[in-house]
């Protein structure tokens, strides 16, 4: 049964942050570009959403979005509901002003950057962002310092070397971890991580995913968790949303979506993770290449590039079609990828 | 602390340096001040001094007795500068530190001004426009800031002695105050130092704001676009933290090693300036020893000026790991 485009999870039970046809435009010379297309998805409260796709899909657009950061001339539309308590009256964060957003970010949705070493100020030390941030939203400064002790040593650093440390003394992932605990500090609701381990090597990344869980556990966080690499947020999130050029694919729980898509595009993304067990043939890099923002084709994005394509494809946007107990897909063809899309079994451990 | 006295090691031996070439100078020159010192005496002495007589009064000006050997004459002459002996001033027959030391305080409340003005107007207005990038204060800013930076400060000197001095007589056109007040801690004299001392300021500081202005927008620029801005922001500081402790602090990073060597320059900064407007510091005596052919005096001011400045790039050197801990440590660092 098809839905339409804007009802995605709604019947979720408890979101903590619904997204609702959100947009985020650029106004070119004489056309706009749109770098986020009509999105609606929720993250739901105490779990990890992985968000998956590829270069300039829309991926950190979606997250900014979320706290109302996407930075100037970007023009952001839509409607983004944040659940401050399961039955409370949502924030409509798109219509905050400055000051009740400056109060939302950080102490209730938080954001961790890709490139944690040029997130702090080269000239301040480690404790100096951390005080700052407290200060700037009257927390108690010793008591919040206590905390960062505790959140350093939940990740794993030593709490003194940090905090006295600049961050060009610490390594990749220590300032990744530093930056995971500046982001935690006021105690936000919400955690979006925008690739955070993408600048890091394959054990830091796997070392700070597998904290992340633990420190969900414990600070009772949503997470949304931005990233390129499929195979590394199949092992962690519990749902996964898959992106393509500037629109959602499909979204489903990781099991679902890692070994029974229905998408084209996210099965063909699956065919192109390469796999040490697997030979070299079976991998296959997808045809084509991803659309310009100022030129997306008017029907569903991944249409040129689709072996599934027909003219309705081309002509339509398709809508989310219910494939499974909670999964969708937005695919007209839906039905058919499994069979037109091959996959080997066990490429992606869910 | 290794990394300290190696580098105080260094500016010393450069010091050594200049003074060992000034001595070179005098001492070697074909044509140079001891012949000039000669024959000058010979005239005057109409033939009356005997040779030993000409070669102790010499010795007595310049430090350079000329019928020892020359290691002896150079041990000489190092070991009167240490002891802050420069000889003495043919012009003004006075030992050159009596003729240069009064003059040294003015020189430096001159260029010291102009550089505090030239600096703090720079700044301001270099972020102001980096933060207005774009516009149309920000594009006159950048040209006019252009103009008056390739500007010699000679120039706007020229314009203002002849314009508010003489043609609007609204400014003295020489000296350090006038000459019926009595120096001291009194309204009067400074309000008269001040006063004279307007117009050479002004014509530096016009001309050296507009560089000032252009690198610190550069680099607020930069700053603007650093990851860690957008973090800070979205952390909620306040609009003035983020603008003094965030932008203003990396971006005049930077800058902090040009100020020092401009701070290294105060001593002997205003050569031109202090001519044109009849302002007896440093630079008017250096001009007045070149024109006279008043050797001890001209190789004193070197001397001051050469130092001051390897003092100004040493303290830069010195304390730049203070300001940007990145660079602390610092053993494989360039020095002057």
């Amino acid at each position: 049964m098809p839905r339409e485009r804007h009802e995605t999870g709604r019947d979720a039970s408890d979101p903590i942050v619904e997204v609702r046809n959100v947009s985020v435009t650029y106004d070119l010379e004489n056309r706009d570009a749109m770098v986020l297309d009509d999105v609606s998805i929720d993250l739901r409260r105490g779990e990890i959403l992985g968000v998956v796709g590829e270069s300039g899909s829309g991926k950190s657009m979606l997250a900014n979005a979320m706290m109302d950061a996407v930075e100037e001339p970007g023009i952001t539309t839509g409607e983004v509901r944040y659940y401050p308590e399961s039955d409370a009256a949502p924030i409509n964060v798109l219509d905050l002003t400055d000051e009740e957003l400056r109060e939302l970010r950080w102490e209730e949705i938080s954001m961790v950057f890709q490139g944690a070493l040029s997130s702090f100020n080269p000239t301040m030390k480690i404790r100096g962002h951390f005080e700052e941030t407290l200060k700037a939203h009257d927390y108690d400064v010793e008591e919040g310092m206590e905390r960062a002790r505790e959140l350093l040593s939940d990740l794993y650093l030593d709490p003194d070397r940090v905090l006295d440390s600049y961050s060009h003394e610490l390594s990749g992932g220590m300032s990744q971890r530093a930056l995971i605990a500046l982001s935690l500090i006021l105690e936000p609701e919400v955690l979006l991580m925008d690739e955070p381990t993408a600048a890091l090597d394959l054990l830091m990344q796997r070392s700070i995913l597998s904290l992340l869980d633990d420190i969900k556990q414990k600070y009772d966080l949503s997470i949304l968790f931005i990233t390129h690499d499929l195979p590394l947020v199949a092992g962690l999130a519990d749902r996964l949303a898959i992106l393509y050029a500037f629109e959602l694919a499909e979204v489903g729980s990781t099991e679902q979506v890692v070994s029974n898509s229905q998408h084209p595009y996210t099965r063909a993304l699956l065919k192109a993770v390469p796999n040490l067990d697997a030979p070299l043939s079976t991998m296959q890099p997808i045809e084509g290449t991803a659309p310009n923002p100022a030129h997306a084709p008017s029907g569903c994005h991944y249409a040129p590039r689709c072996p599934l394509a027909t003219e309705e494809c081309h002509q339509e946007q398709p809508p989310w079609f219910d494939v499974a107990d909670d999964q969708r897909t937005a695919c007209f063809h839906h039905d058919e990828a499994e069979e037109a899309v091959a996959l080997e079994p066990g490429v992606v451990d869910a | 602390m290794s990394y300290i006295l190696k580098r105080l090691g260094r500016s010393a031996l450069t010091v050594f340096v200049v003074v060992s070439a000034s001595f070179g100078l005098v001492r070697l020159l074909p044509g140079g001040p001891l012949d000039y010192l000669r024959a000058q005496m010979i005239q005057q002495g109409g033939g009356d001094l005997s040779a030993a007589e000409i070669n102790r009064r010499i010795a007595a000006q310049t430090n350079i007795a000329v019928d020892e050997p020359v290691y002896v004459q150079y041990v000489d002459y190092m070991t009167s500068i240490v002891q802050g002996d420069f000889g003495r001033s043919i012009w003004y027959e006075e030992p050159v530190a009596s003729v240069i030391g009064p003059a040294i305080p003015w020189t430096v409340f001159l260029t010291a001004s102009a550089l505090f003005l030239t600096f703090t107007v720079g700044v301001s207005l270099g972020a102001f426009m980096a933060y207005k990038e774009g516009s149309t204060f920000d594009v006159t800013s950048t040209g006019v800031g252009l103009v008056l930076n390739s500007t010699p400060s000679y120039v706007v000197a020229l314009l203002l002695i002849a314009f508010l001095g003489y043609q609007f007589q609204l400014f003295p056109t020489g000296g350090r105050y006038a000459s019926e007040l009595t120096p001291g801690l009194n309204v009067p004299f400074l309000a008269s130092v001040l006063y004279h001392g307007m117009l050479p300021i002004l014509s530096m500081a016009v001309v050296g704001f507009g560089g000032w202005a252009l690198s610190m927008r550069g680099n607020s620029i930069r700053v603007l676009g650093e990851d860690y801005l957008r973090v800070a922001r979205l952390r909620g500081l306040p609009t003035r933290r983020i603008a003094i402790r965030y932008v203003a602090r990396n971006a005049i990073l930077p800058m902090y090693t040009g100020l020092m060597i401009a701070i290294g320059t105060v001593f002997g900064g205003a050569v031109i300036i202090e001519n044109i407007f009849a302002y007896p510091g440093v630079g008017f005596y250096l001009i007045q020893a070149i024109n006279a052919r008043d050797y001890p005096l001209m190789m004193g001011g070197f001397i001051l000026i050469t130092v001051a400045m390897v003092v100004g790039i040493t303290i830069a050197d010195l304390t730049y790991g203070w300001l940007d801990p990145r660079a602390s440590g610092g053993e494989s660092r360039e020095a002057y």
